[in-house]
């Protein structure tokens, strides 16, 4: 997946229309990156990756660029 | 006479024997003197629970219990075996933390067969007069998510509420065979599905779901007690109910 693909799921999993998020963003100022997001994070990793990540993994990101940094190299330029 | 709470003479399968709350069921079935059946999906893990037991003639029957059609077959070729079963106790589940935009079908019809289904078709398969001789206990394992809820957890608060209302009708049915029919709700209990929900939860909730146990999270032990209760004859005028074991979880 590359990374405007991945912000499409991001945007999916905060519920906000396509094309909200631009990668550069502090998930401190999204307003909808609250708790049910974050589950939602996991879920949508884990359907589409097939990987587990955990709350805490998710709970040390300060941005958008952390939570794709946590997939490695599964989420392409 | 025997002692109320005896398992002497008992043949008891146990679900979900190879790990967590199933196989501390089991194990404390066998200290209180019962034959026990132990399945699972995980023959090397079902053979550690084997190898700790006490007492003779346990047996490993390992199956996926997702085939639900070829359960009640399947307990009369068991019970063929090993003899009538006296006591079912149905430990294996599955929980999958979902919220709603991320739940669908797959998710909820996967968790409603693990923890719904299986109960339904192994109750049907052990009440056959080839399987349950003369009357006998099962143990359902439902959990306060089938009485309170969490976010989440839809999928697996339905399943496990449907257990609850399950077991009554059952219980009244069930009745004249002599057989009765109980749930356990536990609260959080330290066990490798309890360790995926510590994963997958923020910090902070998992924080508050603990604070929510005012006796602190529970063991498996904790669980079993009641389990093995239900399933011997100091319970005899038990049927239809849920046990809450939960360490307060539900006094708030």
């Amino acid at each position: 997946m590359n990374q405007s693909e991945f912000l499409l799921q991001l945007d999916s999993v905060i519920e906000a229309s396509p094309g909200t998020l631009k990668g550069d963003e502090n998930l401190a100022d999204v307003s909808a990156w609250d708790s049910l997001a974050v589950l939602s994070f996991i879920a949508m990793v884990d359907d589409k990756f097939k990987v587990q990540l955990s709350g805490k993994d998710i709970a040390a990101c300060q941005s958008v660029t952390d939570l794709a940094l946590l997939l490695g190299d599964r989420v392409t330029p | 006479m025997s002692h109320p709470f005896s398992l002497e003479g008992a043949r008891i399968l146990v679900t979900g024997a190879s790990s967590g709350l199933g196989r501390a069921t089991a194990l404390l079935a066998g200290r209180m003197g019962a034959q026990v059946i132990l399945t699972g999906r995980d023959v090397a893990r079902l053979e550690e629970t084997r190898a700790q037991l006490s007492g003779e003639g346990h047996r490993v029957e390992p199956r996926d219990l997702r085939d639900t059609a070829g359960i009640p077959e399947w307990l009369t070729g068991l019970a063929t075996e090993s003899g009538p079963l006296t006591g079912l106790a149905h430990a294996a589940g599955i929980q999958i933390v979902r919220p709603l935009r991320m739940l669908d079908d797959e998710v909820l019809n996967e968790t409603m067969t693990v923890n719904l289904n299986t109960a339904l078709a192994l109750t049907k398969g052990f009440r056959q007069k080839t399987v349950c001789a003369s009357g006998g206990s099962v143990v359902l394992f439902s959990s306060v998510m089938g009485l309170t809820g969490q976010p989440g957890q839809a999928a697996y608060s339905a399943s496990k509420g449907a257990l609850i209302s399950m077991c009554r009708s059952l219980a009244l049915e069930l009745a004249r065979d002599k057989i009765r029919i109980n749930c356990v709700a536990p609260g959080l209990v330290e066990t490798g599905m309890a360790g995926r929900l510590k994963e997958t939860l923020p910090p902070a909730q998992y924080e508050a779901v603990t604070a929510m146990h005012p006796l602190g999270l529970g063991s498996p032990e904790n669980i079993a007690a009641p389990v093995v209760f239900l399933l011997s004859a100091a319970a005899a005028w038990i049927t239809g109910t849920t046990v809450v074991i939960d360490g307060g979880y539900t006094a708030h």
